[in-house]
């Protein structure tokens, strides 16, 4: 699961055009491929097992059912199928009435708290997940992906339309958010 | 600790958060939607080839084009179709392979291009008119070229040639009288009396004996070649309005 980055889009280009032409068996492979990872993608963004589940279902159906539509220009099919996650993943914000968060950088956190004291080693899981869900759309996103998706920031770069340094000025600013929702919810 | 340091030690808790798995069931039943769509996608959609989309492409290109030049063909020298129209005529002059049809191709051109000086001087475009009766000189100087031609290679084609040459000739003088006595607007009087002249001249060329004359030197096309009509000995002179 860790090296969920790793697949090469040359791997998936020859099993792309078995796909396009009706091929099943190469369908499972890209489906195994990538269910799971997007699942986890999908989950980190939602927190919902059983919206996870349903909204990994709908983008694997839509990357593979309409594989037509993916042109290899540049863009490789792991970043088209996270980017039709991520639209799902708005979609399903919008449909459910998510109010739009204000960016941790511009909220109002505890100003006694000592970024010194926060024992990253001792925090859980879930707690850093938690945490994770109350930064803005781009934080979470590029976060999951470069560390829980253990993308490079070349290809977050590529899921998301920027470019790379951009990429790390928003994981940098990313991290220093996560560290101020976590030491938040630590004094609280 | 310095912030740099605690972001890394926060990026590396990060990287060994255990991914979570989806249920079993789950992965199942996304397969077989994944499975139904792949299938009914393939029934649905014939891959379309390269090949085939480049030839749809051809063909609107080709329909796009035959419009294009079915409208151009009765468009006017005011319209934005007309130069459509003119490099239409130019194709179809490479197909005019032998005297007698380029003959006819051009006797043709000289009526079209006088139909259009009728209409552009009706719509007071004098300019263009007068563009159209020198184009229909031009076309009569061809034509007049080609009977020079012929009566070297053939006399007998080239009579007949001649003949009719003299008829199309002998009509746009009807026509271009008629018009001149219909307008008032001195340009317009100077430019149709002018191709009258070079209507004449062209006729004139024709009734010569060949395109070299007898030392072997290429005759003056018609009234002097391309260009400015006739001399001030104008058979028609302008009337007085």
């Amino acid at each position: 699961m860790r090296a969920l980055g790793k697949a090469a889009s040359d791997d998936d280009r020859p099993l792309i055009e078995r796909v396009r032409k009706g091929d099943q068996d190469a369908a499972r492979t890209l489906y195994e491929r990538y269910f799971d990872r997007i699942y986890n993608y999908v989950y980190a963004r939602l927190g919902r097992a059983e919206d996870a589940e349903d909204l990994a279902i709908d983008t694997m159906t839509r990357s593979l059912t309409r594989i037509d539509l993916f042109q290899d220009q540049g863009v490789a099919f792991s970043s088209w199928v996270y980017r039709i996650a991520h639209n799902a993943t708005i979609d399903h914000y919008r449909r459910n009435g998510r109010v739009t968060l204000v960016p941790l950088e511009n909220a109002v956190l505890p100003q006694t708290a000592d970024p010194a004291e926060l024992a990253v080693e001792q925090l859980s899981n879930e707690d850093l997940r938690v945490a994770l869900r109350d930064l803005t759309e781009e934080q979470q996103q590029v976060l999951i992906l470069r560390f829980f998706q253990d993308l490079t920031a070349a290809q977050v770069a590529d899921i998301m339309g920027k470019s790379v340094g951009a990429v790390q000025a928003l994981q940098h600013r990313a991290l220093g958010s996560l560290e101020r929702a976590l030491q938040g919810r630590t004094n609280n | 600790m310095p912030e740099a340091r605690r972001l890394e030690a926060l990026a590396e808790r990060l990287r060994a958060v255990d991914p979570i798995a989806p249920s079993p069931g789950a992965k199942i039943r996304g397969w077989n939607l994944v499975l139904a769509g792949v299938t009914q996608s393939a029934t649905r959609r014939p891959r379309v080839s390269v090949t085939r989309l480049v030839l749809a492409a051809a063909a609107a290109g080709v329909l796009l084009v035959a419009g294009a030049l079915a409208a151009s063909a009765d468009s006017l020298p005011d319209s934005a179709l007309y130069p459509l129209k003119g490099a239409w005529e130019q194709v179809r002059g490479t197909f005019a392979f032998s005297p007698s049809d380029k003959l006819a191709f051009h006797l043709e051109l000289s009526q079209t291009r006088l139909a259009e000086a009728e209409a552009m001087i009706a719509r007071h475009r004098i300019d263009l008119a007068g563009r159209a009766l020198d184009a229909l000189d031009n076309e009569l100087d061809d034509a007049a070229q080609l009977v020079q031609t012929a009566k070297q290679n053939d006399p007998a084609a080239a009579a007949e040639m001649q003949s009719r040459l003299e008829q199309a000739i002998a009509t746009h003088e009807l026509q271009l009288a008629g018009l001149q006595g219909q307008v008032t607007n001195q340009t317009a009087l100077t430019a149709i009396s002018r191709a009258r002249d070079r209507a004449i001249a062209a006729l004139q060329a024709a009734e010569k004996t060949g395109p070299n004359d007898k030392n072997g030197n290429p005759s003056p096309s018609p009234n002097g070649g391309r260009g400015q009509g006739g001399p001030s000995t104008s058979p028609h002179p302008t009337p007085k309005h």
